[in-house]
């Protein structure tokens, strides 16, 4: 059982670490795009929050017949926590560009900085707190979301829990809702310690 | 070597008709109220605000067809707040324009050093540290060895001194009194006596257009209505 | 939970005490099978001239139940093998002498059987009739079920024994209510859904025929409290009358006017007692 339970865990953490990472690589240049442009960024976070809004069982079920994406399986449920984690990171991102201070923007252009240099030496350095804490939240809330990768025979840690709920075992739920919680912490635990570090200076 | 600027009848939706020339090695200021137009045009010259009409002329080159990124690394530029990287250490804020420019790790090193002693921080002592540990006069200081240190042809100036008490404003003004090197200089200031301290040449602003153009002595002398407000609003020694 | 039904169930009998002229109170589980069936119901006893109380909706099987036990609820509608074994935990029991001991009436069966069903697509499986059939494809079919199927003993490994059925691929767990539309999309081949599910007809698939008679029955019946008439002379006639009044096929058709066809409930039980 312990064997068992060691080998879903590590599948849960394959699954949010996929789908973050994903996340993470399609957001942040998302979160950038957002803040050049404010007209279509703002239809963009709109659409990003619009997913979150989309219960899990009805955005597997419009993922289901899709091809390539969809299906079911792990590919399925990766495909919505990334849609999911994507919210987090994109707005984080975007807030955390925007909120830097125009003078030291300004001065940034004045002092010749090309607009990538003021991207990558200014902009993204003094965001990454911000950017930090939206990898930070999407990883928590993802490693909850995860669990309903079962409902899609994706695997992880809602395999123990749906086989417990649907079987009123009590033990097998907190087989797979405790190493989901203790996942949970340890990874907000982390990564605040990381985004603190961030925060110099 | 320091640069001539031309501003020839530009108009955007603040500025209605400025022009102007200042000659290599001028010091100027422009004065006003908030909104005449004083740090927009200040912005004109190094492609931060661009005009809707007119043209500016940099060496008598339009900047319409100059390098605006390489323009801005010869041209020093000193704003309210400092403007330093949060999240550069002092060293690295002043390397900025250094390194931009591909100097040696050296070359650059010496530069700073220099600048830093004539700004009296020397490198040994501030350099490792963050602005946000600096006095707000520290940091003024820092963000001007910044803008001097890779000697540029011009030196815009925008209310640097505004937000700082009036001794640490004093002794700024005379540190930069010192420092004046041979750039052209553009001081943008509501403070007369300060554009007097700093500068040959004042030039006052009022609802988008040039009221006067003179040099600081003449300055207060002047019979124009607004001009003479402007001087008993600063209690000057006429 | 179980507690906090009792409790709720003890509040809602006080209410209902408190009113003056005491309605039938008419319940139904969670699911629109129920819902639908609860609204026939209700709208039988009206048409007798019963004064009613809709509590549909209300929750699973341990929600009715215990309701009904105290008092809150007079009538729901139940299905004889859940009642066997979720209810009575008596498998082999008479449900309606069970019942009678417990002060309730398992009543008309309404004449479907809504148990367990192999469902499969009906365009890639000519010859497919009876669940034995499935032999002839087990090399190759891809079974798709949820959790619960799965690990119950009296689900899919039972029904491979029953059946002698030797699947090459092992069953894809996934959320019961997915499996439709994963079936739908040829993701899998073969999934356990509901006799009267209305989606086996809409989507063009098929419920095997359980020819070895695996799963218990499932017969929908009207269970009421044996007061019932004290409250509303009359009741347990009107309910006596819905006997029979539904096959396997007609409450699938009920099931799709209600979810594929989004029509309202109460329009589609009071098409359904028209018949």
């Amino acid at each position: 059982m312990i064997g068992e339970i060691l080998r879903i865990t590590a599948e849960h953490v394959l699954i949010v670490a996929i789908a973050v990472g994903v996340a993470v690589v399609l957001g942040i240049p998302l979160g950038i795009y957002c803040t050049r442009n404010p007209r279509a960024g703002r239809v963009a976070l709109r659409v990003i929050d619009t997913i979150q809004t989309i219960p899990s069982l009805a955005l597997f079920g419009f993922l289901i017949p899709v091809p390539f994406i969809g299906g079911i399986g792990m590919r399925t449920a990766i495909v919505a926590l990334i849609l999911y984690s994507l919210l987090p990171i994109v707005r984080n991102t975007f807030v955390g560009i925007r909120g830097v201070d125009p003078v030291v923007r300004d001065a940034g252009v004045a002092l010749g900085l090309t607009s990538r240099q003021l991207l990558f030496d200014v902009e993204l350095p003094l965001a990454m707190p911000s950017i930090v804490a939206g990898i930070r939240i999407a990883t928590v809330i993802g490693i909850g979301v995860a669990t309903i990768a079962a409902a899609v025979g994706g695997g992880g840690l809602g395999t123990f829990i749906f086989r417990g709920v649907a079987m009123v075992d009590t033990r097998l739920i907190l087989a797979g809702a405790l190493p989901a919680a203790a996942l949970a912490l340890i990874a907000d635990v982390v990564l605040s310690v990381v985004e603190r570090r961030m925060i110099k200076g | 070597m320091p640069s001539s600027i031309t501003v020839r009848e530009v108009f955007n939706a603040i500025l209605q008709g400025i022009s102007l020339h200042i000659d290599p090695g001028e010091a100027v200021a422009f004065v006003g109220r908030s909104g005449a137009g004083k740090t927009t045009t200040l912005r004109l010259i190094n492609g931060l605000v661009k005009p809707a009409r007119g043209e500016v002329l940099i060496d008598d080159v339009p900047l319409a067809r100059t390098d605006l990124v390489a323009l801005r690394r010869r041209t020093g530029y000193i704003i309210q707040g400092s403007g330093l990287f949060p999240h550069r250490t002092v060293y690295d804020n002043v390397a900025t324009v250094p390194r931009l420019l591909g100097w040696s790790e050296d070359r650059i090193r010496a530069a700073a050093s220099e600048v830093m002693t004539r700004i009296a921080m020397p490198l040994e002592k501030f350099g490792a540290r963050y602005p946000r540990s600096l006095s707000g006069g520290e940091q003024q200081r820092v963000g001007i060895a910044r803008a001097i240190v890779a000697n540029p042809s011009i030196l815009l100036c925008d209310e640097p001194f505004g937000a700082l008490d009036p001794i640490v404003r004093r002794e700024l003004q005379e540190t930069f009194r010192a420092l004046r090197s041979d750039a052209t200089i553009v001081f943008v200031t509501h403070d007369l006596a300060e554009a007097m301290r700093v500068a040959d040449r004042v030039v006052l602003f009022e609802d988008g257009a040039i009221v006067s153009d003179s040099t600081s002595l003449e300055f207060p002398r002047l019979q124009i209505p607004l001009v003479q407000q402007f001087v008993a609003a600063a209690s000057l020694p006429a | 939970m179980k507690r906090f039904n009792v409790g709720f169930a003890g509040a809602l009998l006080f209410l209902t005490a408190c009113s003056e002229k005491a309605p039938i109170v008419v319940g139904s589980k969670n699911f629109t099978e129920s819902v639908i069936l609860g609204e026939m119901v209700a709208q039988k006893l009206e048409s007798a001239g019963c004064k009613v109380d809709r509590r549909l909706n209300m929750g699973g099987t341990f929600v009715c139940d215990s309701a009904m036990t105290s008092g809150a609820l007079d009538t729901y509608v139940e299905y004889s093998g859940t009642a066997l074994e979720a209810i009575l935990k008596q498998p082999k029991a008479d449900v309606a002498a069970a019942y009678a001991k417990r002060g309730l009436h398992w009543g008309p069966a309404l004449g479907f059987n809504n148990t367990f069903a192999m469902i499969v697509r009906k365009a890639d499986s000519p010859g497919l009739l009876n669940i034995s059939d499935l032999a002839t494809v087990a090399d190759r079919f891809r079974p798709g079920f949820g959790y619960e199927f799965v690990e119950r003993p009296d689900g899919w490994n039972g029904l491979q024994h029953a059946y002698n059925l030797q699947f090459a691929k092992p069953p894809k767990t996934m959320d019961l209510g997915l499996t439709y539309k994963a079936l739908a999309s040829n993701e899998i081949d073969l999934i356990a859904g509901n006799s009267t599910d209305g989606l086996i007809a809409s989507l063009g698939l098929i419920a095997l025929n359980d020819d070895r008679h695996y799963f218990p029955r499932y017969d929908a019946a009207v269970v009421y409290r044996n007061d019932i008439d004290k409250k509303c002379g009359g009741a347990s006639k009107a309910l006596e009358s819905l006997r029979g009044k539904l096959d396997d096929a007609a409450m699938r058709q009920l099931n799709f006017e209600v979810d594929g066809k989004k029509r309202d409930v109460a329009a589609v039980a009071h098409d359904a007692l028209g018949r």
